[in-house]
């Protein structure tokens, strides 16, 4: 909310609907990020163990390399020492195997303090959406008791 | 109308300026991995579906130059988008008084009738 706070107790039932349907666009935002996150993280681990295979002996050993997903062709694996990562926006580069591993562990730790960092701010989204939520039901109990008090009178 | 508008372009200029963060986060680590290579590794680059061999710092040179124009963009961008939401605040404010002297002039005519 951009200006000057407001409190809660102060806003309408219109103004929290709005509020409550903000947050939870918020919420999914959040969500989405976080899963993403998780996804790439996944890839990062794959890419890690695969590494585990490329030791010097299964030098010259047969490999099946995909082309596509579903199309293969048979393969030696030859060099055993370096592999190229992608490391962004077009960019590759060439990594002794250690280091890859290396590589592959910060890239890990660094998913991992990302999506701790977005942990709170769900959190937070969670308890704003909830004070919002029990906030507009108040409201909208007191107009329905308002409304029939002026239909008894 | 004008309220709507504006709007979408408020939109659209939230959505690249998005954009133009993750564009300048992605370089960023890109930066940090060049920065960490040794001397005389070797980086490629992909220029469509071939990788060439390019010179590291050269590389860096250019990673370093688009994160100056991404973020040069980026302030663009903000001023941009505070620009639209007070153009929006204003529209808003508009449309209350509008509003308001519709109603009036309701209930003007309501009292006459």
């Amino acid at each position: 909310m951009p200006g000057k706070e407001v409190p809660i107790t102060e806003l309408g039932p219109s103004h929290l609907n709005q509020l409550s349907q903000q947050l939870d666009q918020e919420i999914e935002f959040i969500q989405n990020s976080m899963s993403q996150l998780k996804v790439v993280q996944t890839k990062f681990v794959e890419s890690r163990d695969s590494l585990d295979k490329i030791i010097p002996d299964n030098k010259g050993k047969e490999i099946l390399v995909p082309l596509t997903s579903s199309m293969y062709v048979n393969g030696q694996l030859s060099d055993v020492e370096k592999v190229l990562i992608n490391i962004g926006t077009g960019y590759y580069i060439e990594k002794p195997i250690p280091e890859a591993k290396e590589y592959f562990k910060r890239k890990m730790e660094y998913l991992t303090t990302q999506i701790e960092k977005l942990q709170p701010a769900l959190q937070e989204k969670y308890k704003m959406k909830q004070a919002v939520v029990e906030m507009l039901q108040v409201k909208v109990q007191a107009q329905i008791a308002a409304q029939q008090q002026v239909a008894k009178s | 109308m004008k309220c709507r508008g504006s709007y979408g372009e408020y939109q659209k200029c939230l959505s690249t300026r998005q954009q133009l963060d993750a564009q300048l986060n992605e370089n960023g680590l890109v930066k940090d991995e060049l920065v960490r290579l040794e001397e005389g590794a070797t980086v490629y680059k992909m220029i469509g579906p071939v990788l060439v061999k390019q010179d590291q710092d050269e590389a860096k040179q250019t990673v370093q130059k688009r994160i100056d124009y991404i973020s040069e963009q980026l302030k663009k961008h903000d001023c941009l988008i505070k620009d639209l939401e007070k153009k929006q605040d204003s529209h808003r404010e508009n449309l209350q008084k509008l509003q308001h002297q519709f109603q009036q002039s309701q209930v003007k005519a309501a009292t006459r009738a």
